[in-house]
């Protein structure tokens, strides 16, 4: 029976997503669990595994807009076609985003079908290859019947180590290449040589298209702006062009926070940790309350005032970053903080974050302190009014009392929308952020 | 400590609880002035009296239905069914009466009653009386079976049985009543549903029941000199089981060998081994191995039933399909 | 007898008559899921073997066993609760008619398989016997049930101990469908007491007098030590071996000369010739038992079903 491949709901407000890139070809066997596609929305991109296993008949082609539970494709048993009724409902949704002639094109197998590779392994040589991201077809078995074990694995995962201080010399065998299945498809048509991209992580499509792309045109490389970077470029300029920004900087002594940090850290298990970013973010959250025009949105003629603060956590991603929120960050004690950002931000990074989970912030606190950062003109994330940038904490002298000290500071960040809030709200707001930070009794009773 | 025999560690626990409670007694064929088909029951009829060691006509409906009526209206029976293999004639009264009588009746009913039954081969007894027919209760809800594997576990577990306010099944192996082992003295408990590490190991688990515990414990040591370490699990009662137990030593292994005297056949070892599946597949490194009787009714001549039962070799041969 | 007594009989057998007739009706509209066995012809037998019993004497039972729970001193609105599959009924839904049990009451329970009451009965005997009590048991059974293993094997426990058991046979005259000539060669089952060196007597089961007394001198018999005895009783049951069986094997003609033989209908015409009761304490009576019965089914159908999850409790004690 033919498995329909649906465009998923992956927030409470989607209504359609754009396929930004299949992961899978045409006419291939996907096993249950395995990315097959990308989904773009306004916020966010995602990918989408596989419900069942099958072999893949893509229905819309990249690009292509679908909304929420439409039929983007099937998975098909040996043998089995598309049921006929769902082939000609799949047609004229694709009108919007594709010629019809595409479609087919897409439908028809690029090439013969392959068996499915079928590797002879252990659950727990799966297991581990699933945990490290390792591809068990690169691996020898050594156990009865020529299995894979989890030896096998982890003696795979020691070579793979030691392999950057043994690159081999020219004409030596080299390792075998990490890529995905479409990459080697691409790269196989566009006479792309893998084993001469860099072999840092596995190589995906869009590494064979920047080689094609570098092969053709010399010294520039030109991707095309899409999915993450496409947002995240919109976004900017839209903020930039309708919000005008002013940017204040406060230096911050941190002696104090540093001390409490320390008590608080004790005896405390590595997830209940706090940052010093999270105690900045209770801090703003607390202050937020009391100064609601950092917390509003403009919205056309009318400013909306939230009585809540949700707070927007900036978190850099390999290529790009995302928002992700912590909804009443205000009434939440600093631990619960503590406690969500973290969660919050390894799912980012594991690209696990829900729709939901990055919409709906009211103030956003960015951190270029690890980088070295002083101080830097953050750009707010509309349809917020201001966002605080926070840089290096580190020890500087200090003029106090007419000598040198030496003291932790660091430089808070403020822009803020003028339309909404004035130069003197704002620095009383930030004034009121650095008084929590130095005199940080003022968050603790709050914890839980 | 003192050494006492399997058969000797059983008696000893029935001596001490019918000392215990005066609610306890035997019944079956030939348990009185005889001592029992295996001697077992020695001379607890020296000491109790024939009311309470009760020589039964070879009649086993009548004495588990008999055990059944005096469990429901207070007493705490101990019948005996001089082989399993007998246990086939009274079915009724365990499976549909016995094990439902508390559930039917909405909770209201307690069925303390423990049901001594030898199994096992090799001793030439043939078809009818060489069985080990343990999964068939395992198989009915409201019953719980033990098969002790040494005379402590004997003696403790049989104690936990006739303290129990349920039927319990209690399968003796006929080939461990004379071995000896150490056993504590006086009132000993081993509780129903935890399983024992027999000897702690690191490469392959070996889940065995009954004498195949002692028979593992051999594969163990010759393997060990090969370099090879078996961790031996016997899980002693298999309903309640101890699965926590099973699944951690999976866990650290990675590979797994179920030994039983049963055909392997829809045994008890499939249950174990679906249980692993289920719960702990991802830390499998090779196949769930099984050792077990092959599929033939068990045979007369020593050389046929030899060939038909599984022993030390069959574990270790199992073992090394798997490393 | 005195008359308080032999009035009592009379309400006994009509509490299972009635609760038996509401019964067919409320099975025929549905409102009891399952299978039910009812006794209706049959009640001289339970009443008058079980007007001979203490609350601390034990019986067992049958699949057909409504009688000998109302007449042992069962609860009928917890009767009636467990046939609608009630958390309020005898085994809290969980059993149904044929399970039925009590055990505060020496009901080890309704049985749904031939025979299995035979297998048991000696253990509760045995088990009086030990405690040194003079509880009687007095095990239930049908003619198809004496050509079970645990006929033979129960009473010749019973017997070989000398238990206190009283193994009361209801031949009906059917085995299910097969008629007892088709069953078995002896006219009386009672004649196989012979086999176990106990006396074996045969009464007329539709009359109650008749089965009280032939029960009561064997539990004497039983309370002295003396060990069991066979009672046959011969009957009737007028419904099909359950709910909706269409009785094929059987002739109007048959059913309608064991119905002259009512054994409510005999025991009341006696007792109003013998100038015991009224007319009148006889309409009050059954007007007493009808108030029971409805108030049975008012309290099943007012109570409530049990809880899906409450199906894994009671596996174990």
């Amino acid at each position: 029976m033919a498995q329909e491949v649906l465009m998923p709901k992956l927030g409470l407000t989607m209504t359609e997503g754009t396929i930004c890139a299949w992961l899978k070809p045409d006419g291939s066997y996907v096993n249950k669990g395995d990315p097959i596609f990308e989904v773009e929305t306004d916020k966010i991109t995602n990918k989408v595994e596989a419900m069942d296993e099958g072999i893949l008949k893509i229905v819309l082609p990249e690009g292509s807009t679908a909304k929420v539970t439409q039929v983007v494709g099937y998975l098909l048993a040996e043998g089995e076609e598309i049921p006929a009724e769902a082939a000609d409902v799949a047609a004229p949704a694709t009108a919007t985003a594709a010629p019809q002639e595409e479609v087919k094109a897409a439908a028809v197998p690029a090439e013969p079908k392959k068996e499915p590779v079928r590797v002879r392994a252990t659950p727990a040589a799966k297991r581990r290859a699933r945990e490290s991201g390792i591809d068990l077809t690169q691996v020898t078995g050594t156990g009865p019947g020529g299995r894979i074990v989890e030896a096998d694995v982890e003696s795979y995962l020691e070579q793979q180590k030691e392999l950057p201080a043994t690159l081999p010399s020219e004409g030596e065998i080299s390792a075998p290449v990490k890529a995905t299945p479409t990459a080697v498809k691409l790269a196989r048509d566009l006479g792309i040589d893998l084993a001469e991209l860099s072999q840092e992580r596995r190589l995906t499509k869009r590494d064979v298209l920047a080689a094609a792309l570098l092969a053709e045109e010399g010294e520039e490389e030109r991707v095309p702006l899409a999915g993450m970077r496409k947002v995240i470029a919109q976004h900017m300029l839209e903020s930039w062009t309708v919000a005008p920004h002013v940017t204040i900087n406060m230096e911050v002594e941190m002696d104090r926070a540093r001390a409490i940090r320390k008590e608080l850290n004790a005896d405390c298990t590595q997830e209940d940790r706090i940052s010093y970013n999270d105690l900045i973010i209770k801090a703003a959250a607390q202050a937020l309350t009391e100064y609601p025009a950092l917390n509003g949105t403009i919205d056309a003629e009318e400013i909306i005032y939230h009585n809540y603060v949700h707070m927007g956590v900036a978190v850099a991603l390999e290529d790009g970053l995302i928002v992700p929120v912590v909804r009443h960050a205000d009434k939440k004690s600093l631990r619960e903080v503590a406690r969500e950002v973290k969660d919050l931000a390894q799912r980012a990074r594991a690209e696990r974050l829900s729709l939901d989970e990055v919409t709906g912030s009211t103030f956003t606190v960015t951190n270029l302190g690890m980088f070295g950062v002083d101080d830097f003109t953050p750009i707010i994330n509309q349809p917020e009014s201001a966002i605080l940038g926070v840089g290096t904490i580190k020890e500087r002298p200090v003029v106090v009392d007419g000598s040198i000290d030496i003291r932790l500071t660091m430089t808070l960040s403020l822009s803020f929308d003028h339309r909404l809030v004035d130069g003197s709200v704002a620095a009383e707001f930030l004034g009121r952020v650095r008084e929590l930070l130095e005199k940080p009794y003022g968050v603790r009773p709050e914890i839980a | 400590m003192r050494q006492l025999s399997y058969s000797e560690a059983i008696r000893e626990a029935l001596r001490l609880e019918m000392r215990r409670d005066s609610t306890v007694f035997l019944l079956g064929e030939d348990v009185g002035q005889f001592g029992g088909c295996f001697g077992v029951t020695g001379d607890l009829y020296k000491e109790f009296g024939e009311d309470r060691v009760r020589d039964t006509p070879i009649s086993e409906t009548a004495i588990i239905g008999a055990a059944v009526g005096a469990a429901a209206t207070g007493m705490r029976p101990v019948p005996e069914i001089m082989f399993c293999d007998f246990l086939t004639v009274c079915m009724d009264q365990l499976v549909n009466q016995a094990a439902k009588m508390r559930y039917m009746f909405g909770g209201k009913a307690k069925l303390p009653m423990t049901v001594r039954a030898p199994v096992g081969g090799g001793i030439s007894a043939a078809a009818q009386h060489s069985q080990s027919l343990e999964a068939w209760f395992t198989h009915v809800p409201g019953i719980k079976v033990i098969m002790p594997s040494t005379a402590a576990d004997a003696k403790g577990l049989l104690t936990a049985a006739i303290r129990d306010d349920n039927p319990v099944m209690f399968f003796e192996h006929k080939l461990l009543y004379p071995v000896k082992g150490e056993v504590p003295e006086g009132e000993y408990v081993v509780p129903l549903g935890r399983a024992d590490v027999k000897r702690e190991g690191s490469d392959v688990t070996v889940v065995a029941t009954s004498i195949m515990v002692s028979r593992a414990l051999e594969a163990a040591e010759k393997l060990a000199a090969e370099g090879i370490s078996l961790e031996v699990i016997d899980p002693r009662t298999l309903v309640p089981l101890d699965e926590d137990a099973i699944l951690a030593s999976v866990e650290k292994t990675g590979r797994v060998v179920i030994a039983q005297e049963a055909v392997t056949r829809s045994g008890f070892s499939a249950e174990i081994a679906a249980v692993i599946a289920e719960k702990a597949l991802d830390y499998l490194d090779a196949p769930i191995k099984r050792v077990g009787s092959k599929w033939a009714p068990i045979p007369f001549a020593g050389v046929l039933e030899q060939f038909i039962l599984p022993g030390t070799e069959d574990i270790i041969a199992a073992v090394k399909e798997l490393v | 007898m005195e008359k308080e007594k032999l009035v009592d009989l009379y309400r006994q057998m009509l509490r299972v008559r009635e609760f038996e007739t509401k019964v067919t009706e409320l099975f025929a509209q549905g409102k009891i899921p399952g299978f039910v066995h009812l006794y209706i012809g049959e009640e001289a037998t339970a009443v008058g073997a079980c007007a001979n019993l203490r609350p601390d004497d034990y019986i067992t039972s049958t699949h057909r066993g409504h009688g000998h729970c109302l007449a042992k001193g069962g609860d009928m609105k917890l009767m009636m609760a467990e046939l609608f599959g009630k958390e309020s009924g005898y085994c809290k839904g969980k059993g149904g008619s044929m399970h039925i049990a009590d055990m505060d009451m020496g009901i080890l329970g309704a049985n749904g398989i031939v025979g299995g009451g035979l297998g048991i009965a000696p253990g509760a005997g045995l088990s009086a016997k030990l405690r040194g009590t003079d509880q009687v048991t007095v095990c239930f059974f049908g003619d198809g049930a004496s050509n079970q293993t645990t006929f033979h094997e129960g009473i010749n426990l019973a017997s070989v101990w000398k238990l206190p058991v009283i193994f009361v046979c209801e031949n009906n005259e059917y085995g299910i469908s097969l008629h007892q000539s088709k069953h078995q060669r002896v006219a009386d089952v009672a004649d196989r007491a012979v086999a176990y060196g106990i006396p074996g007597v045969v009464v007329d089961g539709n009359d109650v007098m008749a089965v009280y007394e032939a029960v009561g001198e064997a539990v004497k018999r039983a309370r002295a030590g003396e060990g069991p005895t066979l009672i046959e009783a011969k009957t009737y049951r007028w419904r099909g071996h359950f709910e909706g069986d269409p009785t094929v094997y059987r002739s109007d003609k048959e059913l309608a000369e064991w119905k002259e033989r009512c054994p409510i209908a005999r025991f009341s015409k006696h007792l109003l010739d013998m100038d015991v009761v009224t007319e009148e304490e006889l309409d009050k009576i059954k007007a007493e038992v009808d108030t029971e019965v409805e108030e049975s089914v008012r309290f099943a159908e007012e109570s409530p079903l049990p809880a899906p999850e409450e199906a894994l409790e009671d596996v174990y004690a």
